[in-house]
């Protein structure tokens, strides 16, 4: 009996031992060493799955680090959209944005960011039903861009430009776009004596000043940002839309387009 | 039985020694192209960890007087192969070395030519200084070994082409001129005994062009304008073969235009940058080596430009 009780017990044992990588092993398909921790971080304990639907793309190579090409596109979802976070698990400040389709927009998002070396990015979509629907993708650098000085701290340019937008409509087969660019610093605050200095809030709004979607920025968001979003074509043909931005001095930035 | 094991060994180890190498030795064999005039050329790749940098052409003339090198290579191994395989060829000494402009596979074999004089244009000596040892960091990351040992060696002779046009080595007189298509200094060197144009980097031939530091292509396609003008009878592109027909020119036009082109109409259209990066490249240059991966660096290089000016 007594024999028989240790074998169980040993069995047991290597039983767990065997196992227990693929009960602990995370279901990231991008293998990253931060994603149990930075899910908890975003999404807390709220349920989730890795969804294709949702498409980040990104260049097989971050050339400049300090200007990587990001596109976060949502628009195959069926379910309504309640935020989408976009993050980089490997960025010392990981948080890129937060984006609210508040209403007509189609969740196409395009911009620039800064990574410090390769990583994965992630964009993850909250659904109106409470369920994070999670796309990525590995971007390949050779790092720098978070702790590079931004263009602007070498040239007083954007001193008497700063918060200038310039913006552009276009209207494509099935979508009105909206493209921005903003003149600001972007500083991160990782650069030695250059204090964080980056905008924080974005709004596009209508005519009556309620906002199409909004988003909250971060830090590796990239200097002089270039944004793009889309729209319903019928909508971007005849309304009046205008930007608002706000960075973390409190300078409120305002243009019509 | 024991020694007989030692030597065993001592055999095993020696040779796996010598395997690895070899595997780090640059095959450089001087093709004679011209009288006098001899090429090395790279593979029509990127920087491997394979091909240890070896992707581009550097080239030699032997003179009555001496020899003279016109690009050092990627790294001082590659400079040291280049050294042996002139010295297959002649006995006489390197008295003049030309780094054609600042980019890593051009001069960071300077270190094996210490006791030649290194010219390079002015501007290209201070991009050297500023970012010589950057580029050299980003190459022994992108090839590891074969980088042993290099350092930035700066360029020792500002070359003056106003006071200086043409230089007599012997019986061959080199012409320079200087362009800024690819970097904003671009030495080129014509050689009037023999015809032969080395064309830096202003000129790719079967291997994509790249353009992280061109001031706009409109400015290359100009230097190509006044290049065809030149009376060569043969082009040493930087990297590709050499062409004596004058059709890495036609096709460098080519490129250039329909890479124009395509940004204007893409920031025209307000595509994102990654949308950019997908679209299909134009049949004609798919046989061009590298084509896909240098289009996607070039929209990054390039893009934002477009965009500005299409606001």
């Amino acid at each position: 009996m007594q024999t028989i009780k240790a074998a169980m017990c040993s069995i047991l044992i290597v039983l767990g031992l065997v196992l227990s990588p693929w009960v602990q092993a995370s279901d990231d398909p991008l293998k990253s060493p931060m994603w149990d921790y930075l899910r908890n971080v975003f999404l807390g304990d709220a349920p989730y799955q890795f969804d294709e639907r949702v498409v980040v793309s990104v260049p097989p190579f971050a050339e400049d680090p300090t200007q990587v090409p990001v596109t976060v596109d949502a628009s195959a979802l069926s379910e309504k959209i309640e935020k989408i976070v976009v993050w980089a698990d490997l960025n010392p400040i990981q948080h890129i944005y937060t984006y609210y389709p508040l209403k007509q927009v189609t969740p196409n998002i395009s911009l620039r960011i800064k990574v410090q070396q390769a990583t994965p990015i992630r964009a993850a979509v909250l659904t109106q039903q409470g369920k994070w629907l999670v796309g990525g993708a590995y971007l390949d650098a050779a790092g720098g861009g978070c702790t590079t000085p931004s263009v602007a701290n070498a040239s007083p340019y954007w001193e008497s430009h700063l918060g200038e937008i310039s913006a552009k409509k276009v209207l494509r087969e099935d979508l009105g776009r909206y493209k921005f660019k903003v003149i600001h610093p972007m500083d991160t605050g990782l650069v030695d004596a250059i204090p964080e200095f980056y905008l924080q809030q974005l709004e596009l709004r209508d005519a009556s000043g309620q906002a199409l979607l909004k988003m909250e920025l971060s830090q590796p968001v990239s200097e002089n940002p270039v944004f793009s979003f889309d729209l319903a074509s019928d909508l971007a043909a005849n309304a009046q839309y205008h930007l608002w931005l706000r960075d973390n001095s409190g300078n409120e930035f305002e243009k019509a387009l | 039985m024991n020694i007989m094991r030692f030597i065993f060994l001592t055999l095993l180890i020696s040779t796996s020694y010598s395997a690895v190498a070899e595997k780090l030795a640059y095959q450089l064999i001087p093709e004679k192209i011209a009288e006098d005039t001899w090429l090395l050329q790279g593979a029509l790749q990127d920087f491997t960890r394979e091909n240890g940098g070896n992707i581009v052409n550097t080239a030699f003339i032997v003179t009555e007087v001496g020899v003279v090198v016109f690009d050092t290579g990627p790294s001082k191994r590659y400079g040291e192969a280049l050294r042996k395989a002139i010295r297959s060829v002649t006995d006489k000494p390197v008295i003049h070395v030309f780094n054609s402009h600042h980019h890593p596979d051009h001069f960071l074999g300077n270190q094996a030519f210490t006791e030649a004089k290194i010219w390079a244009l002015p501007e290209t000596g201070k991009l050297i200084a500023q970012q010589g040892n950057q580029f050299a960091e980003n190459m022994y990351r992108l090839v590891g070994d074969w980088m042993r040992s290099t350092e930035v060696q700066l360029p020792t002779q500002p070359l003056d082409i106003e006071h200086m046009p043409v230089m007599p080595v012997g019986k061959h007189r080199l012409r320079f001129m200087a362009m800024s298509g690819h970097t904003g200094a671009d030495l080129l060197m014509l050689d009037e005994a023999t015809g032969v144009l080395f064309a830096s980097d202003i000129v790719f031939f079967q291997r994509a062009l790249t353009t992280p530091h061109t001031p706009g292509l409109d400015v290359w396609m100009n230097d190509l304008v006044q290049l065809e003008a030149l009376p060569f009878k043969l082009i040493v592109p930087g990297h590709g073969p050499v062409d004596k027909s004058g059709k890495s020119l036609q096709q460098m036009q080519a490129y250039l235009q329909w890479l124009d082109k395509t940004l204007t109409v893409a920031a025209e259209q307000g595509l994102s940058m990654n949308e950019v990066m997908e679209l299909p490249l134009d049949s004609r240059f798919e046989e061009i080596a590298l084509s896909r991966s240098e289009f996607v660096r070039s929209v990054f290089h390039l893009y934002s430009r477009y965009e500005e000016a299409a606001f």
